[in-house]
């Protein structure tokens, strides 16, 4: 039975349009796999002999203490980044499989991925070192399997997570709880995670505590895809909904391009994938925050910063332009319009947002005024070149996004991914490059104004450049269309 | 209105269109029946530029579709769900389509005014989404989206299927009506025989991708058409 649906994943995978760049893609992905496997190798190294020799403490209780964090880390990133397994369900309902072992196998699923298995890359040096270290045979094993356990609980609890929005609030809310209570020095969390993470290495039979959670996350998933493998479970959405901002008036300043852009914003308030994409965006405004740590102090860092700040809803949105509009594509191709108006009104979007992030950002002057001057230069530049950028490799993306799509119980539904990570990169190093010749030219200043003359250049040659994209959307046109054919991979 | 030379479309080995000459006149209602495999969708999605003729060219007044986009100002065309947009309601829709082609909101609301009888009441202020009606309720949707503006050329790919009787005996006096009182060139393909040949006053038979039969309707073409698609193997 498992084996006719891996072989239907098989299928999909390569019967799926475009192929040979999704190999490419994994070829690429698979270097960065060997990579960060020397990373969390080297990881664990440093994490025992760094913690023993320098710093003259016991590694394994260190670890253990600071997991707390890596976990709760690890929730909140997968939340974010982990694509949930697609299993398309639908077709397989009425057939002789039994239900029970379609949601076991889009669970088993969900756990090749990547955020179970990097964890290998650590666990398992960290583990051997310790071993060699003549730590307890039985307790670095009864150690490792109550980290997995919790590592697979995790995962489980994240796949319920997407489907659930009280969950998702109420873990949501324990997390920020949590961090108020460590942060204002009322409760220690890693003095808590010690114990409770070292008591299986002293006593194996604590081991059973996690592999009863793990056992219970993955029987409550279980059940509750069990559960809405129906197609008319709340895993759709009700009929009825609430009409919410019907008329847009105020964009009729606009011309024609404002029919385009009123459908784009009931694109983004009616899709839960494409509000997904405004709340990544929103999200980005903070991520520079993480890079208030001493390590990323370098100034080229400040311009990568910048660049993301600003581009948050750019990148989030902008990267999935045309796909939005896949499940109509064809109507869009056979109307009166030109491919300028429609392009153009994605380019509006896309420049509004960023022009929203700016103000948003202000926050930031607080820190430190350079980082926001990093930022009102990066936003000046994702909107005279990454704005282009974007709409430009949409031309050649050929994901369709489903968005009528909620025949499947494992549905994918995050509007972020590795691989189109991968993607936005030369829109990051680029200016990054120029920042750096700035600064070897003259100062971090000359570096800032680069960037800002590069970014208003490309907003004057807009036209120009418009002309060009509009050239290879149309050359792509008919790959595009018949990629948007298939609607199930 | 349609000039058809040459066109001819391979996938691969395989031939599923060859036609030499087909000319379609303005302000005729030209039906397409044939198999499953026949070649009508892919005929029509050439007309319309949405694939590439491997040889040949379809020219649409004149202008060669795939190199020049004017077609687009007079031609409407309904061929699947993938023309309607399934997050907004009927109404939106409406306003978006006829906004493209410059209608006013009050002109696109007056113009569903004579189509009120064919949505049977189940279509206009449902405060549903185009995505949440039923696959009859949305092929009404993409049909008169392609009637209400007015265009000279109207392209319906399979317009009975899905629908409810009354819908379909409806449909067929609505297509009949625009027909005859605004000159419009209808494009219609159908599983339907019957259908087809009350409404079209030409039927064009398509077979393996070649043009097997052309004629005028007449009394006699239902009942010729049925022995023709009996005797296929």
């Amino acid at each position: 039975m498992f084996k006719k649906l891996i072989y239907l994943q098989w299928k999909s995978f390569f019967r799926a349009a475009g192929v040979a760049t999704k190999l490419a893609q994994k070829i690429l992905i698979g270097f960065g796999w060997v990579y960060l496997a020397f990373v969390f190798t080297g990881l664990a190294f440093f994490a025992f002999f760094g913690v023993q020799d320098d710093l003259g403490l016991d590694p394994l209780p260190t670890v253990s203490g600071l997991l707390v964090y890596a976990f709760v880390l690890w929730v909140v990133i997968r939340y974010f980044i982990q694509k949930m397994p697609m299993v398309h369900v639908q077709p397989l309902l009425t057939l002789p499989i039994p239900k029970k072992n379609i949601v076991r196998f889009g669970l088993i699923k969900s756990l090749i991925s990547f955020f179970n298995i990097v964890n290998l890359f650590f666990f398992i040096p960290f583990g051997v070192i310790l071993l060699r270290e003549d730590y307890s045979l039985w307790g670095v094993i009864s150690w490792w399997v109550s980290i997995g356990c919790v590592i697979l609980a995790t995962n489980f609890l994240n796949v319920l997570l997407n489907s659930q929005d009280k969950l998702l609030l109420i873990v949501a809310s324990v997390l920020l709880g949590l961090f108020g209570l460590q942060y204002f020095e009322l409760f220690d969390i890693t003095a808590f995670s010690e114990p409770v993470f070292m008591a299986p290495y002293h006593q194996p039979l604590w081991a059973l505590v996690p592999m009863v959670l793990m056992l219970l996350s993955y029987r409550w998933s279980f059940r509750h895809f069990l559960r809405k493998l129906y197609m008319d479970s709340d895993q759709m959405r009700p009929k009825n909904e609430v009409q919410r901002a019907t008329e847009l008036k105020w964009l009729d300043g606009f011309g024609r391009t404002s029919f385009f852009l009123k459908n784009d914003i009931r694109l983004i308030v009616r899709n839960k994938r494409a509000r997904m994409a405004v709340w990544m965006g929103f999200a980005f405004l903070f991520y520079g925050l993480i890079f208030m740590m001493d390590i990323y102090s370098g100034a080229v860092w400040q311009v990568f910063i910048g660049i993301f700040v600003s581009g948050g809803f750019l990148f989030s949105f902008g990267q999935f332009v045309p796909s939005w509009d896949s499940g109509y594509y064809p109507l869009m191709m056979t109307q009166n319009v030109p491919y300028r108006e429609y392009l153009k009104s994605k380019w509006w979007l896309v420049v509004a947002g960023t022009l929203v992030s700016l103000p948003l950002a202000s926050f930031y002057l607080f820190f430190d005024w350079e980082i926001y001057l990093a930022i009102l230069v990066g936003g000046v530049y994702n909107i005279g070149v990454n704005a282009h950028m974007v709409l430009l490799s949409g031309a050649y993306t050929k994901t369709p996004i489903d968005l009528n799509s909620m025949q499947r119980a494992f549905g994918d539904k995050k509007s972020f991914n590795v691989k189109t990570l991968l993607l936005s990169i030369p829109k990051i190093i680029l200016p990054m490059f120029i920042f750096y010749i700035g600064v070897l030219v003259h100062s971090k200043l000359m570096g800032f104004i680069l960037i800002g003359i590069v970014g208003i250049l490309g907003f004057a040659l807009r036209n120009l450049v418009f002309g060009w994209i509009e050239k290879v959307y149309q050359e792509e046109k008919y790959q595009t269309l018949a990629a948007y054919k298939q609607k199930n991979t | 209105m349609i000039d058809i030379n040459l066109l001819s479309k391979k996938y691969g080995e395989q031939t599923v269109l060859d036609i030499d000459l087909l000319n379609i006149p303005s302000g005729q209602t030209f039906g397409l029946v044939g198999n499953n495999g026949a070649g009508k969708t892919t005929l029509f999605s050439l007309i319309l530029d949405l694939i590439e003729p491997t040889t040949g060219v379809v020219k649409n007044n004149e202008v060669v579709v795939s190199k020049d986009e004017r077609w687009k100002t007079h031609t409407a065309a309904f061929v699947d769900e993938q023309f309607l947009i399934g997050y907004l309601t009927p109404e939106e829709y409406f306003y978006f389509v006829g906004g493209l082609r410059n209608m006013k909101k009050d002109a696109v609301d007056a113009a569903l005014e004579p189509y009120k009888d064919f949505f049977h009441g189940e279509v206009l202020g449902q405060k549903k989404y185009i995505r949440d009606l039923s696959k009859g309720n949305q092929k009404k949707v993409g049909i008169v989206g392609t009637l209400l503006s007015n265009t000279p050329l109207v392209i319906l790919d399979e317009p009975f299927a899905n629908l409810d009787p009354t819908t379909q005996i409806r449909l067929k006096k609505l297509l009949k009506e625009e027909a005859s009182a605004t000159g419009k060139t209808f494009l219609i393909s159908s599983h339907d025989l019957q259908h087809i040949t009350d409404v079209c006053d030409r039927i064009v038979v398509l077979n393996k991708g070649k043009i097997v039969r052309d004629e005028k309707t007449s009394s006699k073409t239902l009942k010729e058409l049925e022995a023709f698609f009996q005797e296929q193997p």
